[in-house]
């Protein structure tokens, strides 16, 4: 028997209604010339260094960071808002219900509704290829760090939409969900890293004692992998620098090879116990889905 | 087709459904009626999977609603009391995206949602928005939408609510045309005289627990002789206030058990046959008070239906 690999209905769906609404045309636009205007004002300040230095295209370097930086900071923002009425906008305009009368599963339906927001996503990163190929092509980049770049963007969409269409099915209002996102998102970092500074202030503080030297962190620096922007880090110093996290580590005095090999590999890792995380919120707002709530 | 047994529903401490016990054979038309919060909705739901039972079983063409959920969704159409539609998506679209839903291919949506349009009346706005059409239409797309993928049994939660009596009357007809087409339809409705039209066994529902439950006929049957006589008095030789004195010479003659004043009307709750209403009149006649119209309601399901759960509900 012949099983054909069908769409997500509900990606799809979401794809034809939103081609036709003018909102994302008008987002489009407004990213462009956002990330233009970024592009002029580093052209225009190098102009300026030249007049006394000389021109250094060496400067133009800078915009990849800067550039990267804006996009992640754009997706962080942008998918929040594009997710949060996914869920609780469904409930509120009554079409839920239905769509639980057929076999669709709710993960399919928490699935779809995180696609449709990386289509957007994609849309988005499409649209600026012109504007990032000036920058990079100025800057002397390569098109693998471009593509890297947009790699990174989508895991980075895929992660904070998870956590859209989470909050989503649990927050009835999308202004709510749009700041519980980014809040998630915020607090993540901030708990990872206030984790890290307890561990690294209790370590150097018990070295002390002992009155030895401090050896970094070691395995506990492992902790910031769940903050999900430090596998973009570490991609932007291997682009821009050529060593990542490892070599921060290996300088602090880590020593054991386990530790600096697996840093080594941070990206991946990171990236998958990310992925995993994005699934955890997913079966997670699966589960809300299911739940019908009060009506009237 | 649909059997459904012991029933109960709890919402915290209320109980919603009490022990439930139903039973509706293939190619029949079900009406359900109750006031509000009988549980009527709350009954859907539970057959369409959507709402957890908290005992009783519910089962369709053998199929086990609670245990086998997803098996149960086949077999299945529901048209919730309130839905909504997508904005920015046509009518073909719209088919599509549930068509899909059920794993169906595009060319057999097609094929399918043409004759159910055209079943619905809603052949000429395949290319509209859905949101741009009338309610009555919506409510009609709907109901193609909730036979796409060809359900046993169509459930139907007030299709009439909203509708002004020309989308009503459209909507009537589509529901005759599914009954010609032998679809078992579970339909609930505070529309009675429709529903009478229409079905053809009735539930009267209250508080969670079946009141009646039979044959249309057979109902109305069965309580024969309990409609109201309306009648108005248009002069009697009293000193009394006219009301009154008709009253009390009314309360005083055999099967007459209430007596009711509206605005320029007396109702008397008879019990008697035809006959008895006869002799009443004369009565009437002997006590020199003057009757200008007077005549027995015809049983309806309507007036069974105020009977039996108490008249407080206006439909
Ligand atoms: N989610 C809920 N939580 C608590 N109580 C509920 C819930 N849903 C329904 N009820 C209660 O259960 C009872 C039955 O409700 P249901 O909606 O089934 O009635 P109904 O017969 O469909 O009424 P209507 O004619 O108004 O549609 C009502 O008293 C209602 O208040
Ligand atoms: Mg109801």
């Amino acid at each position: 028997m012949r099983k054909r690999l069908h769409m997500n209905p509900i990606w799809k769906k979401e794809l034809v209604v939103g081609s036709r609404s003018m909102k994302m045309s008008w987002a489009i636009m407004g990213i462009n010339a956002f990330l233009t205007i970024i592009v002029l004002i580093v052209l225009s300040i190098t102009n300026m260094s030249a007049a006394t230095s000389g021109y250094r295209y060496a400067t133009l370097i800078w915009l990849f960071p800067i550039l990267g930086c804006i996009e992640c900071g754009l997706i962080s923002l942008i998918v929040p808002v594009i997710t949060s009425g996914s869920i609780s906008g469904e409930r509120e305009r009554q079409t839920l219900d239905v769509m639980l009368t057929t076999p669709v599963t709710t993960f399919s339906i928490a699935v779809g509704k995180l696609g449709s927001a990386m289509s957007v996503v994609m849309m988005y990163m499409i649209a600026s290829i012109p504007v990032m190929a000036i920058a990079f092509v100025l800057g002397g980049m390569s098109w693998w760090a471009l593509l890297g770049l947009f790699g990174m963007l989508l895991y980075l969409g895929i992660y904070v939409g998870s956590v859209g269409v989470f909050c989503s099915s649990v927050v009835k209002k999308s202004v709510v969900s749009t700041i519980l996102t980014i809040a998630i998102g915020i607090g993540i970092i901030i708990v990872t890293t206030v984790i890290l500074y307890v561990v690294i202030a209790t370590q150097s503080a018990m070295c002390d004692a002992k009155g030895v030297a401090y050896a970094g962190p070691g395995a506990a620096a492992f902790i910031m992998m769940l903050n999900p922007y430090s596998p973009i880090v570490d991609f932007m110093m291997r682009v821009m620098m050529g060593t990542g996290i490892d070599r921060l580590m290996e300088e602090m005095g880590t020593k054991s090879s386990i530790i600096l090999a697996i840093s080594r590999w941070w990206i991946p890792c990171s990236i998958v116990i990310n992925m995993i995380i994005s699934f955890i919120f997913l079966k997670l707002a699966a589960r809300n889905i299911s739940v019908t709530r009060n009506r009237k | 087709m649909l059997t459904i047994e012991n029933l109960t529903k709890q919402y915290g401490k209320f109980l919603a459904l009490d022990h439930l016990n139903l039973h509706i054979d293939k190619g029949e038309i079900y009406g359900f009626v109750g006031p509000n919060g009988a549980g009527k909705t709350t009954t859907m739901r539970i057959v369409c999977g959507l709402l957890k039972a908290t005992s009783g079983s519910v089962t369709v063409d053998g199929i086990d609603a609670i245990k086998q959920p997803d098996d149960i969704k086949r077999k299945v159409g529901y048209v919730p009391d309130f839905f909504g539609v997508y904005d920015n998506l046509k009518v073909m679209e719209y088919m599509e995206f549930y068509g899909s839903m059920y794993g169906m291919e595009r060319q057999e949506i097609d094929d399918i949602s043409e004759g159910l349009l055209e079943l619905v009346n809603l052949s000429d706005k395949k290319d509209a928005f859905v949101d741009t059409l009338s309610r009555g239409m919506k409510q009609r797309l709907c109901v193609a939408r909730a036979l796409i993928h060809n359900p046993d049994l169509l459930v139907l939660d007030e299709p009439n609510s909203g509708l002004d009596p020309r989308a009503r009357f459209e909507m009537k007809e589509v529901l005759k045309n599914l009954r010609s087409m032998g679809k078992t339809i579970l339909i609930s409705s505070h529309i009675l005289p429709e529903l009478s039209e229409l079905c053809t066994s009735v539930g009267i529902m209250e508080h969670g627990r079946l009141v009646t439950s039979g044959k249309v006929d057979d109902i109305i049957d069965a309580s024969q002789g309990n409609q109201p006589i309306h009648m108005k008095v248009v002069y009697a030789e009293t000193e009394e206030p006219l009301n009154q004195y008709v009253a009390t010479i009314l309360k005083e003659q055999p099967f007459v058990e209430k007596v009711s004043f509206t605005d320029d009307e007396v109702l008397i709750h008879f019990r008697g046959d035809d006959l008895e209403a006869a002799r009443l009149l004369n009565k009437l006649f002997d006590h020199h008070i003057m009757v200008s119209h007077y005549y027995r309601e015809k049983e309806n399901l309507e007036s069974l239906f105020l009977e039996i759960t108490g008249g407080e509900e206006n439909a």
